[in-house]
């Protein structure tokens, strides 16, 4: 409640925050914030040139698939990539005064969400003119993303206060983002699977929110209310341990860093 | 401990330890094969210090480089917090401990007004409100709309104490940044001071310049390796600091 409150009251400096984020970024480039966009989309281009026909992978409208794919991921890890280093970033405003230190992995989430719903605008673009074309059901797609949100901003609460006092975090992320990267069905179908062992597969929070991406913009369905119910209370129980581990550890931010 | 609802600064049992490292273990490996044999040392800069503040009271730290002054008026703005004790603060509160924090050297003096003004915790409408009287006291002119980069080293100290003076805050804390700019600004931050003093707002000041802490504040503490020394009438407390110090 109290946390509520404080966003309420600094809500211009959350605002100025997440600008910032979304211009800084790219600050200086040529291409500027349009790089959020084609950074996923050549990813894909890659994925597309090689699976079909190096790996023989047969799934219809694979380009569709892997967009589908990709776009949430690459919402995901942005935003774990940023959220984890951005209170080291801002070592110097946070040793000099004090405002409520969520404010800065919030920004980050915040900033990773916008950019992720603008470049839904692209899945839609391949929907449409992918022969897949789109029904009401993609209206959902912001409600996932809020999950996702969700779930992204708990882990880099956790994440940025830890990084403070262990530097070795970052690394240790950067190597679990890139296992989860092949155990998230992203660029092959969890039906590859044999049922048995598929469960483990289902564990996993982002299989559950990329499969129902899928849903809502590829196969024109509802996604799968278990499944959603399942992101929902995994999204809130980590967004619930990282706000607890970010309030007993920002005490010492300033001193540590 | 019962909220009176008069003060607006509470410290009540306040210790605080920094831990003094000579190798810092900052990884994961040396954190695990160093977790025992810890080459901290410990340092109590504080120690066990109560004091009240009243609304509308205007009290200046004093005491050598080191005794904890500045540590104090850190745990007072929730930089750092108490190893043990706790502080209660009562009103909106703003410090200028170090000035510009948040400045951007690329964007121009108004720009960074905002930026300022908005992690002191200001909305949007209430910087526009003060966006003339920032301009104005800090006698930035034309130049506001400049980089900040190209700033001298005293028109950025105008710009970021103005900002910082005029939030409109209930406690004011202030750290040793009354030497600010040409005589002119110093004197003209004095009197906004005054006014301020006028105006029932609680300032809280560290500084060397006794004689300003003179003319300005009516009670001085006296901090000596981290206790209170003493506490009370102004002229009287730098009296025998001074006596000290001889």
């Amino acid at each position: 409640m109290q946390l509520i409150q404080n966003l309420y009251q600094y809500r211009e400096l959350l605002k100025s925050n997440v600008k910032k984020e979304i211009r800084g970024k790219y600050k200086g480039s040529f291409l500027g914030v349009l790089w959020s966009f084609i950074n996923p989309l050549l990813q894909v281009a890659v994925y597309a040139i090689v699976f079909p026909y190096i790996m023989r992978v047969q799934t219809d409208h694979y380009l569709q698939y892997l967009i589908i794919g990709i776009i949430p991921w690459t919402f995901f890890t942005t935003v774990i990539n940023q959220g984890m280093i951005v209170v080291r970033m801002n070592a110097g405003i946070i040793k000099k005064v004090y405002f409520p230190r969520e404010i800065l992995p919030i920004s980050v989430a915040i900033s990773g969400l916008v950019n992720f719903m603008i470049s839904c605008i692209i899945i839609l673009l391949f929907c449409l003119f992918g022969g897949i074309g789109i029904t009401w059901h993609f209206l959902l797609f912001p409600l996932i993303g809020i999950i996702q949100f969700l779930f992204s901003l708990g882990l880099i609460l956790a994440l940025s206060a830890i990084n403070i006092y262990v530097k070795d975090t970052e690394y240790i992320v950067q190597f679990i983002l890139n296992l989860l990267f092949y155990a998230t069905p992203i660029l092959y179908s969890s039906t590859l699977f044999p049922e048995k062992i598929r469960w483990v597969l289902q564990l996993n929070p982002m299989t559950e929110i990329i499969d129902a991406y899928r849903s809502v913009f590829m196969y024109h369905q509802l996604p799968s209310l278990e499944g959603i119910i399942y992101v929902l209370l995994i999204a809130l129980l980590i967004l619930f341990i990282g706000l607890a581990i970010f309030r007993k550890l920002e005490k010492g931010f300033a001193e540590e860093l | 401990m019962k909220k009176n609802e008069d003060c607006a600064i509470k410290v009540h049992k306040v210790t605080k330890k920094f831990k003094v490292y000579y190798d810092k273990p900052n990884t994961l490996k040396e954190r695990l094969c160093f977790w025992k044999s810890s080459n901290a040392e410990e340092r109590t800069v504080l120690k066990d210090i109560s004091l009240d503040i009243n609304k509308g009271e205007v009290v200046a730290l004093i005491g050598t480089n080191g005794s904890g002054k500045s540590t104090l008026l850190k745990l007072m703005t929730k930089i750092i917090y108490p190893t043990s004790g706790k502080i209660i603060t009562n009103g909106k509160l703003t410090s200028l401990l170090e000035l510009g924090a948040g400045f951007h050297d690329d964007f121009t003096g108004r720009e960074n007004i905002y930026f300022n003004a908005s992690i002191f915790g200001l909305t949007k409408n209430e910087i526009e409100d003060k966006m003339e009287d920032i301009i104005a006291f800090s006698e930035l002119g034309e130049f506001i709309d400049n980089p900040v980069r190209t700033y001298s080293s005293g028109m950025y100290m105008r710009l970021a104490f103005s900002v910082a003076i005029n939030v409109n805050a209930d406690i004011l804390l202030i750290d040793e940044i009354l030497a600010v700019g040409d005589q002119h600004f110093q004197d003209k931050c004095f009197k906004k001071l005054h006014e301020l003093k006028d105006s029932d707002k609680t300032i809280v000041i560290v500084s060397h310049n006794l004689r300003s802490v003179r003319q300005l504040c009516k009670r001085a503490i006296w901090i000596k390796d981290g206790v209170i020394k003493i506490d009370g009438e102004a002229n009287k407390v730098i009296d025998q600091y001074l006596e000290e110090c001889k």
